[in-house]
């Protein structure tokens, strides 16, 4: 293993090594057994990703200026890379391990997919920055730092991992993680430093708790020592200016309940009122009393005191006193039974309908 | 023992047949309790018992549940005796041999009446046969339904085209100078028009809760037409009245109320809807039975307990100028030409004429176009008019909306579709394909009773909403069978069910990669049906 840094100039006399040529020159150099680079790229994508050392031990070092889109996509644990300046999109694309330290600001869907690894930005990341972001257990957790502020949709289906947004400078914004962020989120935490607004509803912020403080007052040391902005430290580590959000997804939307609304926002006593006093009493199937279809009518005479219909009636509705027979309205579901039982036809069923008043 | 007679009604010429075990008949009653109809009652049957030849014959007696044989009182197979059953005892059977509809005209002398839908089913549905076949794959990205924020509001009101606007510059500023016609963005799915008296004043109640609901909470535009059969004056000095659409029929039902209630209404309705006619009996008027004309329905409408027939057509509008020229113009004028007024009419094949006069609309009056399809519901209706006649909606509505891009003028008068939406279950599916034919929106009435636990369907079972016996206490007045329907389930199924639906018509935008509604975007449809893509103008694949 060498610890030589390769040195790689990838404009010469206005000839530009194309992507491929510079990612294969790469992994020549690390079948040679070297570790270091030091590249003026011209934006070529993915350098930095998917290499290992030839000893499978050594860990990687990537000096980058000007790169293309994708720095460390598919990054490894093992591998740094250290952006002097800024990157465009895609920077730790399906970042599996690497250290990797923006000095400037990041294009849009910084740490999309990122899955491990630390992820340094020095400035502002732009839109959905954080997306489906996600934390395999047997592994680290990834985090993804941004001193400043990220665009809009960020952190959308998140499923793991930490994220810290620390809102430098960023105290005229209306919201540091732009609009609707965080929308499908179902894993993850995210800390903020300064305002947020119009984030998906599928969230929750909180307050930091002592757990939080730790990790952040530890972790944010190593991130401003990465990006050499240390003397930032006292500025933001007043805790009271962080929140936390974490995904909310057993707090379902709540809503009235179409009942409530009736009775607390609803015309008083219903838009019938006028007309009908309707109590809003449901009746089963089947009813007694004023709810039943079908009532029974006695009419005695010919009757022979005989008790069948007493005795067959299936809610014991009726009742006899001295040969006067009648139906307990609360008890009878007007069946029809007593009225086709009787061998005298002293039952009859009537079925009128009835009108509210 | 009685005679049978050929000519009498018979068992076997009714349209369902009660099946019924006595083995597991414990003779609870619940099952004849709770038919609304009185198709079936409990009775004896006489069972000879084996003689041993030296005594006289012996019969025992059993109770059992025997069906009636009877034009007015028979099973209509709505199906309440098998639910209250508590040992799936009885059951109502489609009679596949039902003579009935021969039987009852050449017994009466009259023509047969229906309430509910058509049952004359030989066409197939058109929507079934058409898919939304243009997926957003890399020309364009798909849109995330359930997090992507979409537009789903349509225009209820006439739309000026931009060179009829009239700006000019005030100090720099733009201004407007005449007033713009009125026009209000709603929900694309109005909540069509069911009239007191047809429904039950819970189930009218439920739907007008739900619409405040769904607006006030839930944050959904919905609009719900009131139907023709006068509107509670509570609710029209109410802050509700906002999302309603008032409407007015040939028959002008308790428009005098309204009318005194002007001045004390706090909020405009939101709009008003003319209906010439209804999809499911075109060219016919309204028909209330008189089972239905409660006593607060006569005061509401201001009639007597009797059959109400509405005249087919508004007696006094004799063409299309006329109505545009008095209809529209009184009904713009009742509310200072504040409210948008649109019109219903039964799809016909004289649609397109119609919508092509009342695009000229010289005093840009007319609001929106609503189209009824042959499929839709009706509390009542003589089954020749039910079963015979009408015009399915899709190619009628793509017909309008056609002659409207033909002349440059798709959207100033929106279209609205309906008439038998939802009818194999998917609403949300119909809608949207209809949107994509060029509707801005659609209506539905059925789809609600559904909601609310109507029993009914297109082969026949129950449709009954015309005897005034409705066993969901939907299509009644009498008080123990509206006292049957929960209103506050029911409001809440509505709500529910507009949520769902929500989410997908979502589920199809996003596909499609529409933010907005796709109105006439008929690029997303496909069919394997070559006479349907020839006929509605779509992609034939297959």
């Amino acid at each position: 293993m060498s610890n030589e840094t390769i040195k790689i100039q990838t404009l010469n006399n206005n000839n530009r090594m194309s992507t491929q040529e510079l990612l294969q020159l790469i992994t020549s150099k690390l079948e040679e057994g070297y570790t270091n680079f030091d590249i003026d790229a011209s934006g070529q994508h993915n350098i930095g990703g998917s290499s290992w050392a030839k000893d499978r031990k050594s860990e990687l070092l990537f000096t980058l200026r000007n790169p293309g889109q994708r720095v460390g996509a598919m990054a490894m644990k093992g591998t740094k890379i250290v952006v002097e300046g800024s990157a465009p999109a895609d920077v730790g694309w399906l970042n599996s391990g690497a250290t990797i330290v923006v000095k400037g600001d990041c294009g849009d869907t910084a740490a999309h997919c990122a899955a491990g690894g630390k992820i340094y930005a020095a400035g502002r990341v732009g839109t959905r920055s954080g997306a489906l972001m996600k934390h395999d257990p047997k592994f680290e957790v990834p985090e993804f730092w941004v001193l400043k502020n990220t665009g809009s949709f960020g952190f959308e289906f998140m499923g793991g991992g930490t994220a810290v947004v620390c809102g430098y400078e960023c105290e005229d914004l209306p919201s540091v993680l732009g609009n609707r962020s965080c929308v499908g989120m179902v894993g993850g935490t995210i800390y903020v430093r300064g305002k947020i607004d119009d984030i998906a509803e599928c969230v929750s912020i909180n307050a930091l708790n002592q757990e939080d403080i730790d990790f952040l007052s530890q972790g944010l040391v190593k991130f401003l020592n990465e990006i050499e902005k240390s003397n930032l430290y006292d500025k933001l580590s007043d805790w009271t200016e962080w929140k936390k959000i974490i995904p909310a997804q057993n707090q379902a939307k709540t809503r009235m309940s179409v009942k409530d609304f009736r009775k607390n926002h609803w015309v008083e006593n219903g838009i019938f009122g006028d007309f009908i006093h309707d109590d809003f009493v449901v009746y089963p199937m089947p009813s007694t009393g004023e709810g039943r279809v079908h009532v029974p009518n006695w009419n005695g005479a010919n009757c022979i005191d005989c008790k069948i219909c007493l005795n067959n009636c299936p809610e014991s509705a009726i009742e006899t006193n001295d040969k006067q027979y009648s139906s307990n309205d609360n008890k009878c579901i007007g069946c029809g039974i007593c009225e086709a039982v009787c061998p005298k036809k002293c039952w009859t069923i009537v079925s009128d309908r009835k009108e509210i008043s | 023992m009685d005679a049978v007679n050929v000519n009498n009604l018979n068992l076997d010429d009714l349209p369902w047949i009660i099946e019924y075990d006595e083995t597991k008949c414990i003779q609870c009653g619940k099952c004849t309790a709770v038919c609304s109809f009185g198709a079936i009652k409990p009775d004896i049957e006489k069972r000879r018992k084996p003689s041993n030849g030296l005594q006289k014959p012996s019969f025992d007696k059993i109770l059992v549940i025997k069906q009636k044989v009877s034009y007015t009182h028979h099973c209509r197979g709505c199906g309440m005796c098998s639910r209250v059953c508590p040992n799936g005892a009885i059951k109502a059977i489609r009679n596949p041999n039902d003579r009935y509809s021969v039987r009852y005209r050449a017994a009466k002398a009259e023509s047969l009446k229906k309430g509910g839908r058509s049952n004359l089913n030989t066409e197939g549905r058109t929507l079934d046969k058409i898919k939304i076949g243009r997926i957003s794959q890399m020309t364009d990205p798909s849109l995330d339904a359930a997090r992507h924020k979409f537009e789903l509001r349509t225009p209820f009101g006439r739309i000026l085209s931009a060179d009829k606007i009239d700006l000019h510059l005030n100090n720099g500023e733009i201004e407007v100078s005449k007033n713009l016609p009125p026009n209000r963005w709603i929900y694309p799915i109005l909540i069509g028009d069911m009239s007191i008296g047809a429904i039950s004043w819970r189930m009218w109640e439920a739907m007008a809760i739900a619409t405040a609901y769904l607006n006030e909470v839930v944050g959904l535009p919905v609009r719900m037409c009131t139907g023709e059969g006068g509107i509670p004056v509570r609710l029209l000095k109410s802050k509700y009245v906002k999302y309603m659409i008032l409407q007015i029929a040939s028959g002008h039902f308790g428009w005098n109320r309204i009318i005194q209630a002007m001045p004390d209404m706090i909020e405009d309705p939101a709009g008003i809807l003319i209906k010439i006619g209804q999809g499911a009996k075109p060219g016919d008027g309204g028909l209330l039975m008189a089972s239905k004309v409660a006593r607060y329905v006569q005061e509401i409408r201001g009639v007597p307990r009797a059959d109400l027939l509405s005249p087919p057509t508004h007696q006094g509008l004799y063409s299309i100028e006329e109505s545009v020229q008095k209809m529209f113009l009184s009904m713009n004028a009742a509310f200072n030409f504040r409210v948008p007024v649109a019109i219903k009419v039964a799809a016909s094949a004289t649609s397109v004429s119609v919508y092509n006069n009342l695009l000229r609309d010289p005093y840009n009056i007319v609001g929106g176009f609503f189209i009824d399809g042959l499929a839709g519901g009706t509390g009542a209706a003589h089954e020749i008019s039910l079963d015979h006649t009408g015009h399915p909606i899709t190619s009628k509505l793509r017909d309008c909306y056609l002659a409207a891009v033909h002349q440059g003028r798709q959207g100033e008068i929106p279209l609205f579709a309906g008439g038998g939406l939802g009818q194999t279950g998917s609403f949300a599916a119909d809608a949207f394909k209809l949107i994509c034919l060029g509707a801005n929106g659609v209506f539905t009435g059925r789809l609600l009773l559904e909601i609310a636990g109507c029993v009914g369907n297109d082969i026949g079972k129950c449709n009954a909403c015309n005897t005034g016996l409705c066993p969901a206490g939907i299509a009644t007045q009498d008080l123990c069978l509206t006292k049957r329907l929960d209103i506050d389930k029911t409001a809440q199924n509505i709500v529910n069910y507009f949520i769902a639906t929500d989410m997908e018509l979502k589920k199809l935008m996003g596909p499609v990669g529409n933010s907005t509604l796709p109105v006439g975007r008929s690029d997303a449809l496909i069919t394997v049906d070559k006479h349907i893509s020839n006929r509605l103008n779509i992609q034939y694949v297959c």
